[in-house]
């Protein structure tokens, strides 16, 4: 069997177990979409300081910046949290498969996730909100797979501090809200502010910052080049020391 | 003269001698019989010497049962055949291989049952055969893997709603649809009822039937008895008996123990102990050890039927594989209690 055909038969189980699993599935999916109509309706197409966006047309950037995060990061740590302690790591890793192929398949299964999210909430944004189709489609396009990228890595990275399966959630979800509330993803925060300096320490805000200039026009919308080169030098330091550190079995027990 | 050809002699015995050793190291590289051959092997995790010098051989078709108590380095030195860790020393070849390479080729030939359960549990039991069977060149039909681990009435569940017993023979059909020449077992049967080990067993018989390999980790004694063609105990990161099950510690040459309770009005004075034999009593209970127990058995139920007495509780023991495991592991029992 050829290791593409294997990535794509990975990716395909990956993808049923994924939605058969809803806890996962609604918290990557329902989560934004829920908040966006909600919020978004209630709170208004008011405007926003320095920004070409609505209020509602914010949200629908920052609720797919939070969908590809939960996607990415969070299904991802989580899921390998498990697998490694519940042994399917270790079972993995004794069967003729490269790695290449399973880790491909599920890299997959997230890009195929993280798509399906920005087609709704950019969706629901165009046809309830008004939102323009991104003025910078390639900026869109490029932010997006750096987020996915970064992410990504970081979800690999987790894994590290995360002592067992049944932590996974509270040490990953612990790391992602307070650093999603204070980088500007429920609401538009001041780039001057105290939570926004120190927010643009962290990944989440340049994301932020990125995607909304995508979706901006006028003076210094487009590709946020200084946003997108710090998340990639988050994803090369977690790449390498999730690589690093990356278990296929538990702790000794 | 005679020193120079003195040491033509010692010179041509010697180059007799590495050839020899030569051809007998290639011989057993090449011997196709031998599937697995472990010599010297350690392991240390930090100060904690795991194994200490442990050398077996298995030969294709065999099971070989390797027993011990917890922690004594069993599963270490499967897991380093199965090329999940790297050995410290020693030489190892499994299928000819070097399992520390972790060759692809390798893995493909081997089949896994891990002490946990491992699939994703929002898969079907056929889509999880039918997926792992996707890694492999030659897999053995999905539905005959799961008609072979008798789930045939799961095909379609979830892997989460099945028992504990049912994952575990998921696990061996997750094995086993490789089409593996060489199968590890770590402890295989725990958890299941007595009629799913039985088919188990029959399983892994006709697996050798096939002249497949197996690596069995068990603590049921029984199950050892009833598959192995070897068994190596390791107590402590060594290997302390190895051998068929039938002789393993000189169990063939073991007393038999002859057991029963003394009938009233009987002292152990009016019974007819061969010479030189000491039977052990507590309360009413006698028991006789000897090498061979056929003249003394027939002497005793003469004496008895012949006083019209019954020998309650009669047993007549050879010692069992748990017997000379316990004694070989220093997990010995106290004197059983042979009071009614």
């Amino acid at each position: 069997m050829n290791d593409l055909l294997i990535a794509k038969d990975q990716l395909r189980y990956e993808q049923k177990a994924y939605w058969r699993n809803p806890v996962a599935a609604v918290f990557t999916f329902m989560f934004p979409v829920v908040f966006l109509l909600v919020v978004g309706t209630g709170a208004g197409s008011g405007k926003i300081a320095n920004s070409s966006l609505r209020y509602n047309q914010y949200l629908v950037v920052t609720m797919l910046v939070f969908g590809l995060i939960s996607a990415c990061y969070t299904n991802l740590g989580i899921t390998l949290c498990i697998r490694r302690d519940s042994g399917v790591l270790k079972r993995i890793r004794g069967t003729p498969i490269s790695i290449g192929s399973y880790v491909g398949g599920i890299i997959g299964s997230v890009v195929i996730n993280v798509a399906l999210i920005t087609l709704l909430v950019v969706g629901i944004g165009m046809v309830g909100y008004n939102l323009h189709f991104p003025y910078h489609l390639a900026a869109a396009v490029i932010t997006l797979l750096v987020g996915v990228l970064t992410f990504c890595a970081l979800g690999l990275a987790v894994t590290a501090i995360v002592p067992n399966g049944e932590a996974a959630p509270a040490v990953i979800n612990g790391t992602f809200f307070p650093v999603v509330f204070i980088s500007g993803v429920f609401y538009p925060i001041n780039n001057e502010s105290v939570l926004s300096q120190i927010a643009t320490f962290f990944p989440v805000r340049h994301l932020v910052k990125g995607l909304v200039g995508a979706f901006e026009n006028g003076p210094g919308s487009g590709f946020q080049v200084r946003d997108i080169l710090i998340m990639l030098i988050w994803a090369v330091g977690a790449l390498v020391f999730g690589l690093r550190k990356f278990r296929w079995e538990p702790r000794h027990r | 003269m005679y020193r120079s050809s003195g040491s033509r002699v010692l010179e041509s015995n010697v180059l007799r001698g590495l050839r020899a050793q030569a051809l007998r190291s290639i011989f057993v590289a090449n011997d196709p019989d031998i599937v697995i051959s472990v010599k010297g092997l350690t392991k240390s995790y930090g100060n904690f010497e795991a194994v200490r010098g442990i050398d077996f051989e298995v030969r294709r078709g065999e099971v070989l049962a390797l027993l011990g108590p917890n922690g004594a380095g069993k599963t270490t030195t499967v897991e380093i055949l199965e090329g999940f860790h790297d050995r410290d020393s020693g030489e190892i070849s499994v299928l000819g291989a070097d399992p520390s390479h972790r060759d692809r080729e390798l893995r493909a030939k081997i089949g896994i049952v891990l002490q946990a359960c491992a699939v994703d549990p929002f898969l079907t039991v056929t889509e999880a055969i039918t997926q792992r069977a996707g890694l492999y060149s030659n897999p053995r039909p999905v539905g005959e893997v799961v008609d072979l681990v008798g789930l045939e009435a799961k095909r379609r569940a979830r892997i989460k709603t099945l028992s504990g017993g049912q994952q575990r023979r998921l696990d061996l059909g997750l094995a086993l649809v490789g089409d593996p020449e060489l199968i590890f077992l770590d402890e295989p049967t725990t958890g299941f009822d007595p009629s799913a080990r039985r088919e188990s067993w029959a399983l892994v018989r006709g697996l050798c039937a096939e002249g497949r390999t197996v690596v069995l980790t068990t603590h049921y004694m029984d199950e050892a008895q009833a598959l192995a063609n070897s068994v190596t105990v390791i107590v402590a990161g060594k290997v302390v008996a190895s051998g068929p099950p039938d002789t393993l510690g000189g169990r063939d040459r073991g007393e038999t123990t002859v057991r029963f309770t003394l009938p009233s009005g009987v002292t152990v004075d009016d019974l007819p102990t061969p010479l030189g034999i000491c039977p052990r009593v507590r309360h009413h209970a006698v028991e006789f050890s000897l090498p061979d127990a056929t003249t003394f058995l027939h002497d005793l139920t003469g004496w008895a039927v012949a006083r019209a007495e019954t020998l309650e509780h009669l047993t007549v023991k050879r010692p069992s594989l748990e017997d000379v495991y316990l004694s070989l592991t220093g997990e010995v029992d106290e004197l059983e209690e042979l009071e009614e």
